[in-house]
């Protein structure tokens, strides 16, 4: 018995001095989890570091807060958008009151169970950008290129994406805020700020412009992978951002290099999956299995993917649709894939885009606007289209029809999100820029200028060409309207242009104040307010709210 | 004292005396290991002679000294009167005595007390016969034809010895050493006899200790004059051996009294000599009313342990705090040590009915020894232990049923309709039609049923010299009041010591559980928001997956009811030591503890494709979660206690490492061929999404106290413990934490004796500082997460993108708290009670530091920031009536705290600390407050609305207080309109006994809450926020909330002020117990038979409107009022 017990005692002995001796008893290794410092050691990291950056913009048509596409603020309260579904915040654009527009909003804040608002989503975006581009200039990086020149051009491509994305993410910023603080550096938990100042204007321009041009040198002249964007985008935006610096001969060579890029044409022929069924091919660019360019689609600059293979990662809920397409079902009108599945109506077309087509047009053809509606009981509803029928829940109002998807299983005809590839930005808008570029500098050519672009755009639609003498910026702005409503966010080409309060004010009657009474857009408006959490939070350095916000 | 003197001398109490000593020479001999024994029912008391006696011990004897004369007087009365009124009928021929003697118990309310040995030996078969004889006459004549037996009657116990001159009494032959050797018996409250009680002389460590009878012998040498009685977890007791032979004693189970032994973390310290902050508990005090989580029943039980109650699932939720919080982001619960190891995860895996007592550190001082770990408290669980003797069966069982009370107000399918056509101007086609057909579905009563529990516990308990055992069984089934909520805990525990040598013991404490939480609960969260308009089954009674068709993707509540699930975790427990008492050295022993945890839980479930929703729409859903968490630990212990004299030195010293490790991997899988091999069939899913998670978590401690006491007068505690953890910064991973704490036991200064009202006065005052590590692992480690997308095929890119932003040099928080208590008895000792007072500073706080996003992120994790808090807890206990039959009991317990930041790491340009709005912490305000607009009433049609301060609002709106008169509302108006935690918490607990009788009832008190409630929720979204509300109307121009209408609520009020205050009141329990009388229980052979039944929740008074005050989301199962009924039987 007392050989057992030293023994044991020699083994707990044994069992103490061998904890005590292991020095790397605390040392960390999170085995499930990844780093930058184990991220960005290859161009295969680098690469890995790329999908999660193209996944930004996508966040702009889900609904991270309060059930609609994130991009609707910049599409309400303009000349071609009013929120249907007054929620508090959508109304506060919708008839820009006071109580509801301000710093607090949590599309810009983010709400209070930690979805994150816009302001969130573009700075993350900005950081991850931030971070692959300072991890680039690591020598150790392994770019897997047969020799230095390859390196380099792979080293750059990946660069290129990130600078791009870091472009489109400053832009929303610069453009819906005003001054914004820029940051181009890698943040970690040592030289994280809270003292930021707001950058003018100009010098996020710049920063904007630098990227794109970047990027352009950079990226491919064209691209039929989803995953690698082309410089097209880089140029679209740079011709973009020239016209709002007000250097339309620069708008116009970069609008032109997209134009003349023999790899992107507009769509002017059926095409595609529904080419034998009833349409036109205006509409052909917004079907699922149309989109990409593997599949056809040379008008696309950039898409989106998507899939509705069940929990795939990589599937994103897209709720373009949602947002768009009133809720009929409130009017005994089954959900279907012919109305587009289901519809929450939290935005709506304004009754003035309508009105600015003409019978022949396209984009104004039952294929493109949704018109009437047949209930359960067979009756035919037609939908509202006029200005005094802009009431808030209006479940049978007009809608478009780009948005158009639900599943094939009938149990999940209303099912809530869109899992349908979708076009981001289409060689059309960059036709329309090319055109006032042309306008800004005086050539409103049908044969070379202005109305020459617009009519490319205009005759793949069937609508009757533009004259010469009719070409004006609000007529480009009305054509940008017929074509690209609901795509393009409306509040950024009104402001670049100068033209939201009045054009507004002219063509909404709810933004306007008509509808309820109140004082409606006022000129402070083209500013959206800065989120008070970001302001709270600068505790370094006061951030003044923008002028005319509480 | 001189009292008590008198009194012992009492003729009376010497009669007594004879009595017990004629018994206990019958004793002597019966220290036979086969021996049957039946007790005197007088022999509950403490029957001794007390030369020095305690003064508590003192007081509570007195208090049996008055029953016992007051009884005697009777029982004399009685005695002569009894014996001949009870008359019996015997006739027998050559019956052996004992069958006699069963005879005579069974025709009168008589029991024999006799040693079966003596009537194997002595007895001579009995003839008689006897008609109609009163006792006395047929006792005589059996012991006439008895030539060597005898007997006595005590009460109603007859007891049988041998006559003088045939026994072999020790009293004759050893008269010269009668003087030498003293002998007795220690028995518990429960008349069992104790083994292995400690019996030595006073001031020595010289003794032995009782066998499996309890009896015991000590010869004494030299010029003892006191023996002195010692068991863990019971009362010393200190006996004068002037001129006895026979000491018997009982020992009581410790209450929360002075002189208990405390578990004061790596040992045990008696209460007298702790200078801590330490409130204990044992769980057996609170047995008549039992709780599923024993976390539940402590709720206001303990001063300075906050405890609310956030949920009702079948398992008991429920947050725990001890004292102020200190920490403004980091976890705030106390440490849970759970037989000497820390214990990680489910409070409801542990039986209740295995706890032999609950500690709660407290203060800086008592928790310093847990180091980084002890800044929020530390909670002692210590499990029950085998005692030596006889073999002891505890069954215990109950059965309650649970109905929800407080029902939220849902709107009906009238005011549903109504409701919505008011707000939102229409309703949609599907719900027109169903109200014409008349639907009206209140979706909680089909989510939610009577629960039903019943928990049953068997356990067997005993041991012989060496070896000691306590083996508990536990199986419980609780249905919960949501319909398939189920939670069964079936567990085995196994503690066991084992003597190897003389100086080395072996022990464990281990389980074996097997948690079953079967069945996918009914949504109640979602039930609280369905539309009355749709009906949960279709004509055919099967479920309606799909119960709107307006909006597709609302889950039906039930849907859980039709989900095949099994969730089953398993868990091995076991905490073993080994001890040595080094022979060489006397005082000194190594005792080396291991803990061993491993738990696997295992959930299974499958959503088919056509009873669920969910399978429906992705073609049949799996899911499977693994988890697997092992858990090690080992703690060295080496102790050193002494006495010297007056001195007592009590050193220990422990190194301790510990590892903590989670392996989870699930899966999930959609898109089946087909539903009958439900979650055995991901090979055919069209889709996996498997997921993996893995932590570790590590730990190294060193820890050193010394303990000193002159006299058990003056006490001095120094405490230092080293800690490194494996989650803080690369080069900050080791801390030092320091304490000290004096303590001063007045009642022994001779100038406390002429206090006669004032019977125990101990003043304490510590101070330490402790830490606190709760941040998880990697929380320095910039970790990336996880962002997808997709390639021209429809194939996953796997993306990472930075999400967390790491400060390498995190660290734990350190809190530093003075404490000082006062623990006192007065007006002998019926009134006696603890006041504790803290102050304490936390510095370096593990903050969530909200920063602006223009970072990339919203916040980091630092150590930055400063709080202070302070609270005043107050026990009191009190025996307001103590008499023969009746007693009445009040225990009643205050905790006061506050808390106030002091900064948060941010300073302007003066160095003057600034508030962070973003996150809502303020300078000197308390951690926790709820920042917003204030509510200031609704506009009304006469208010000058145009003048004021919000000059677009309209009637009926919601009127936000300017609180800066600046005559417009702006982001300056947010003000601080109240706090999530309560100021003051009270408990009271108030016993009465009458007989067998015990009625308690509990109230619990919670003051100066505010929470946010879904009914103050203006919003409505035409489908799911469904509370009635009364709104304002032209017609009804009330004042406390807006219109009916999208823009009434402009700011978005939450808070409407009295509305959301939490405060209440609520009588928490009422239970009845009723303890058959040992003349019953003797019959039937058992020790202890009791019944007993409990009310919860039975009233609470409030103005808070939500569910439930204490509850954290007003979306939770509703409150629910439980009967429960349970009986409890011991042999």
């Amino acid at each position: 018995m007392k050989t057992y017990a030293y023994k044991l005692f020699i083994l707990l002995t044994l069992t103490v001095l061998l904890v005590g001796c292991s020095d790397s008893f605390l040392d960390e290794v999170a085995k499930d989890e990844t780093y930058a410092d184990n991220l960005y050691t290859d161009l295969n990291g680098f690469k890995l570091a790329k999908n999660a950056l193209l996944h930004f913009p996508r966040q702009e048509r889900m609904e991270p807060i309060q059930s609609a596409e994130l991009g609707v603020i910049w599409k309400i309260g303009t000349d071609i958008g009013w929120a249907n579904t007054e929620l508090s915040w959508t109304r506060g654009l919708n008839q820009y009151t006071t109580a509801d527009l301000n710093g607090m909003m949590q599309f810009l804040n983010g709400d209070t169970e930690g979805r994150p608002g816009i302001f969130l989503i573009l700075y993350r975006c900005i950081s991850s950008a931030n971070l692959l581009i300072a991890r680039s200039d690591n020598p150790e990086v392994d770019w897997q290129g047969g020799n230095e020149v390859e390196n380099e051009a792979n080293k750059n491509e990946m660069v290129a994406h990130a600078r791009l994305i870091r472009a489109w993410a400053y832009r929303h910023l610069v453009m819906t805020f005003g001054p914004v603080p820029i940051n181009t550096t890698e943040i970690t938990g040592e030289n994280y700020r809270d003292d930021w100042q707001r950058d003018p204007v100009e010098s996020i321009q710049a920063l904007i412009e630098e990227d794109l041009l970047f990027a352009e040198q950079w990226l491919p002249d064209n691209s039929n992978d989803v995953a690698r964007l082309s410089k097209a985008i880089a140029q679209h935006y740079l011709a973009e951002l020239y016209l709002w610096q007000n250097k339309p001969e620069q708008a116009e060579a970069k609008a032109r290099a997209v134009v003349d890029n023999p790899n992107y044409r507009l769509i002017t022929e059926r095409y595609g999956v529904r080419r034998n069924e009833p349409g036109c091919a205006f509409m052909d660019q917004f079907y699922d299995g149309n989109i990409l360019p593997s599949q056809g689609n040379t008008e696309a600059l950039w898409v989106f993917p998507n899939s509705d293979v069940d929990n795939i990662l990589g599937a994103y809920g897209n709720t373009m649709r949602r947002t768009w397409v009133s809720a009929y079902n409130n009017r005994n009108i089954e959900y279907s894939p012919e109305y587009g599945g289901r519809g929450i109506g939290r935005a709506a077309i304004t009754a003035w885009v309508f009105s600015i087509y003409e019978s022949s047009d396209d984009r104004f053809s039952e294929h493109a606007i949704r018109k009437s509606y047949v209930d359960r009981d067979g009756n035919t509803i037609m939908c509202h289209m006029s200005a005094s029928q802009m009431t808030t829940n209006n479940h049978i109002w007009a809608s478009t029809r780009k948005w158009d998807w639900t599943y094939d299983n009938p149990s999940r005809y209303g099912e809530s999100y869109s899992y349908a590839d979708q076009t981001y930005l289409r060689l059309a808008d960059t036709y329309l820029l090319l055109a006032e570029a042309l306008h800004m500098q005086g050539n409103n050519s049908e044969s070379n200028g202005a109305a020459f672009f617009i009519n490319q755009v205009r005759q793949r639609a069937n609508a009757t060409p533009v004259s010469t003498g009719d070409v004006t910026l609000d007529y480009i702005l009305d054509e940008r309207a017929r074509e690209l409503v609901t795509e393009e966010p409306r509040r950024e080409t009104l402001m670049r242009t100068g033209k939201l309060i009045e054009r507004t004010r002219l063509y909404n009657p709810i933004a306007s104040g008509q509808r309820d009474g109140g004082t409606g857009i006022q000129s402070f408006h083209t500013l959206l307010p800065f989120p008070q959490r970001i302001i709270d939070a600068n505790t370094g350095h006061p951030l003044k709210q923008n002028p005319g916000y509480n | 004292m001189k009292t008590g003197f008198r009194l012992q001398r009492n003729p009376a109490k010497i009669i007594r005396e004879s009595q017990i000593k004629s018994y206990n020479k019958d004793i002597k001999y019966i220290a036979n290991p086969k021996i049957q024994f039946k007790y005197m029912n007088f022999y509950n008391h403490v029957i001794v002679w007390r030369g020095f006696i305690h003064t508590i011990t003192f007081r509570r004897m007195m208090m049996r000294i008055q029953l016992v004369l007051l009884s005697l007087f009777l029982i004399i009365q009685i005695h002569a009167n009894d014996l001949k009124a009870q008359r019996l009928t015997l006739n027998a021929n050559q019956m052996s005595l004992e069958n006699v003697l069963k005879e005579v118990t069974k025709q009168t309310a008589y029991d024999f007390l006799y040693n079966p040995d003596l009537l194997i030996k002595h007895a001579v078969p009995v003839t008689l016969s006897q008609i109609n004889k009163p006792l006395e006459d047929v006792l005589e004549y059996i012991f006439k034809g008895q030539p060597r037996l005898t007997y006595t009657v005590d009460q109603k116990t007859v007891i049988i010895r041998p006559k003088k001159e045939t026994a072999t009494p020790i009293s004759t032959t050893n008269t010269a050493t009668l003087q030498a050797v003293i002998r007795g018996r220690v028995i518990n409250e429960q008349s069992e006899p104790m083994s292995d009680v400690t019996v030595q002389f006073q001031g020595t460590t010289r003794g032995t200790k009782t066998n499996e009878q309890g009896l015991y012998d000590i010869e004494i040498i030299g010029n003892n004059t006191t023996l002195v009685f010692s068991y863990v977890g019971y009362t010393t007791e200190e006996v004068s051996i002037a001129g006895k032979q026979e000491i018997n004693v009982v020992l009581k189970i410790q209450d929360a009294n002075l002189d208990e032994v405390v578990v004061v973390g790596y040992g045990t310290q008696k209460r007298s000599d702790v200078t801590g902050a330490i409130v204990s508990i044992r769980p057996q005090e609170l047995e008549n009313m039992p709780y599923s989580n024993v976390v539940q029943s402590l709720q206001g039980k303990l001063p300075g342990v906050n405890i609310t109650n956030t949920g009702t699932s079948a398992e008991g939720d429920t947050r725990l705090r001890v004292r102020a919080q200190n920490s403004i982001n980091a976890d705030a619960g106390p440490l849970i040590v759970l037989d000497g190891i820390q214990f990680e995860g489910f409070l409801s895996e542990i039986s209740p009915n295995d706890i032999e007592s609950i500690e709660v550190l407290k203060d800086a001082s008592s928790a310093a020894i847990y180091g980084a770990r002890g800044a929020n408290g530390v909670m002692l669980i210590t499990t029950k232990r085998g005692l030596a003797g006889k073999t002891r069966i505890a069954l215990e069982s109950m059965f309650s049923t649970s109905n929800i009370i407080n029902r939220p107000d849902m709107m009906d399918a009238t005011q549903f309709y109504n409701f919505k056509q008011q707000r939102m101007g229409f309703v949609s086609s599907f719900e027109e039609q169903q109200y014409q057909n008349g639907v009206n579905t209140d979706w909680l009563d089909y989510a939610t049923q009577t629960g039903f529990k019943q928990d049953h516990n068997l356990s067997i308990s005993g041991g012989a010299e060496k070896t000691k055992f306590f083996i508990a069984g536990n199986a419980s089934r609780t249905d919960g009041v949501a319909r398939n909520d189920v939670y069964n805990r079936y567990a085995l525990r196994i503690n066991m010591d084992t003597e190897i040598t003389p100086w080395l013991t072996f022990g464990t404490a281990s389980t074996i559980g097997y948690y079953d939480r079967p069945g996918e609960g009914a949504n109640i969260s979602n039930a609280s928001r369905m539309n009355p308009l749709t009906a949960p089954y279709d004509e055919d009674g099967n479920l309606n997956f799909q119960p709107n068709p307006d909006d597709l993707n609302i889950v039906s509540p039930l849907e859980g009811l039709n989900i095949q699930k099994e969730d089953v975790a398993r868990r091995i427990l076991t905490n073993n030591y080994i001890q040595v008492d080094f022979p060489f050295v006397e005082g000194l022993s190594f005792k080396t503890l291991t803990g061993y945890n491993y738990r696997t839980r295992l959930i299974e479930q499958y959503s088919s494709a056509s009873n669920t929703l969910r399978g429906s729409q992705v073609g049949g859903s799996a899911t499977v979660n693994n988890q697997n968490r092992e858990e090690w630990s080992i703690e060295n212990i080496l102790s050193y206690t002494r006495d010297f004299g007056p001195h007592n030195i009590f050193l220990t010293g422990v190194y301790t490492a510990r590892a903590y490790e989670t392996k989870f991997h699930d899966n999930s899988g959609v898109g089946f061929p087909g539903d009958h091999m439900s979650y055995y069939q991901f090979r055919l899913a069209t889709t996996l999404t498997p997921s993996d998670q893995y932590t570790k978590e590590s730990s190294l401690s060193q820890m050193f106290r010394a303990n000193y006491s002159y006299d058990s007068r003056y006490l001095f505690t120094f405490t230092v413990r080293r800690d490194g953890f494996s989650a803080f910064g690369a080069n900050n991973k080791y801390s030092v934490f320091p304490s000290a704490a004096v303590g001063w036991n007045m009642e022994r200064e001779s100038f406390m004796q002429s206090l006669t009202w004032l019977n125990r006065s101990k003043l304490r005052l510590s101070l330490g500082e402790s830490g606190n590590q709760a941040i998880s692992a990697y929380s320095s480690m910039p970790t990336m997460a996880n962002q997808y997308y997709l390639d021209n095929a429809g194939d996953p890119l796997i993306g990472f993108y930075p999400n967390q932003l790491a400060d390498p040099t995190l660290s734990w928080e350190t809190t530093r708290q003075l404490n000082i208590g006062w623990d006192f008895a007065l007006l002998k000792n019926r009134l006696s009670g603890t006041v504790d007072a803290y102050f304490s500073n936390t510095r370096s706080l593990l903050l969530n530091k909200q920063i602006p996003q223009i970072n990339g992120v919203t916040t980091i994790r630092q150590n930055i920031g400063q709080t202070k808090s302070n609270g005043i807890e107050v026990a009191l206990s009190s025996i307001n009536v103590q008499s023969d039959n009746f007693s009445w009991q009040t225990n009643a317990n205050f905790t006061y705290a506050k808390n106030e930041i002091v900064d948060v790491g941010l300073f302007d340009e003066a160095g003057n600390p600034l508030d962070n709005v973003a996150s809502s912490w303020f300078i000197g305000k308390p951690i926790g407050v709820i920042y917003t607009y204030g509510f200031d009433g609704i506009w009304q049609e006469t208010d000058d609305i145009l003048n004021s301060h919000m000059p677009t609002a309209r009637p009926g709106d919601v009127r936000v207080k300017d609180y800066n008169n600046d005559g417009a509302i702006t982001v300056e108006d947010r003000h601080i309109i109240g706090q999530n935690f309560p100021k003051y918490t009270i408990g009271f607990t108030n016993t009465f006994a009458y007989r067998d009788l015990s009625l308690s009832f509990f109230i619990y008190a919670s003051q100066g809450a505010t929470r946010y409630t879904e009914h103050m929720n203006t919003y409505f979204n035409g489908s799911t926020t469904i509370r009635q509300r009364e709104w304002w109307t032209p017609e009804n121009k009330i004042n406390t909330y807006p219109a009916n209408r999208d823009d009434s609520n402009p700011y978005g009020l939450n808070y409407f002020g009295k509305t959301n205050d939490a405060s209440f009141i609520r009588l928490s329990d009422i239970s009845l117990a009723y303890k058959l009388p040992l003349s019953i229980t003797n019959k039937i052979h058992v020790d202890r038979l009791e019944l007993f039944t409990n009310v919860k929740n039975v009233l609470t008074l409030t103005r808070y409107i939500g569910m439930d005050p204490e509850y954290e989301s007003d979306f939770g199962i509703p409150q629910i009022r439980t009967f429960l009924f349970g009986a409890r039987i011991g042999f």
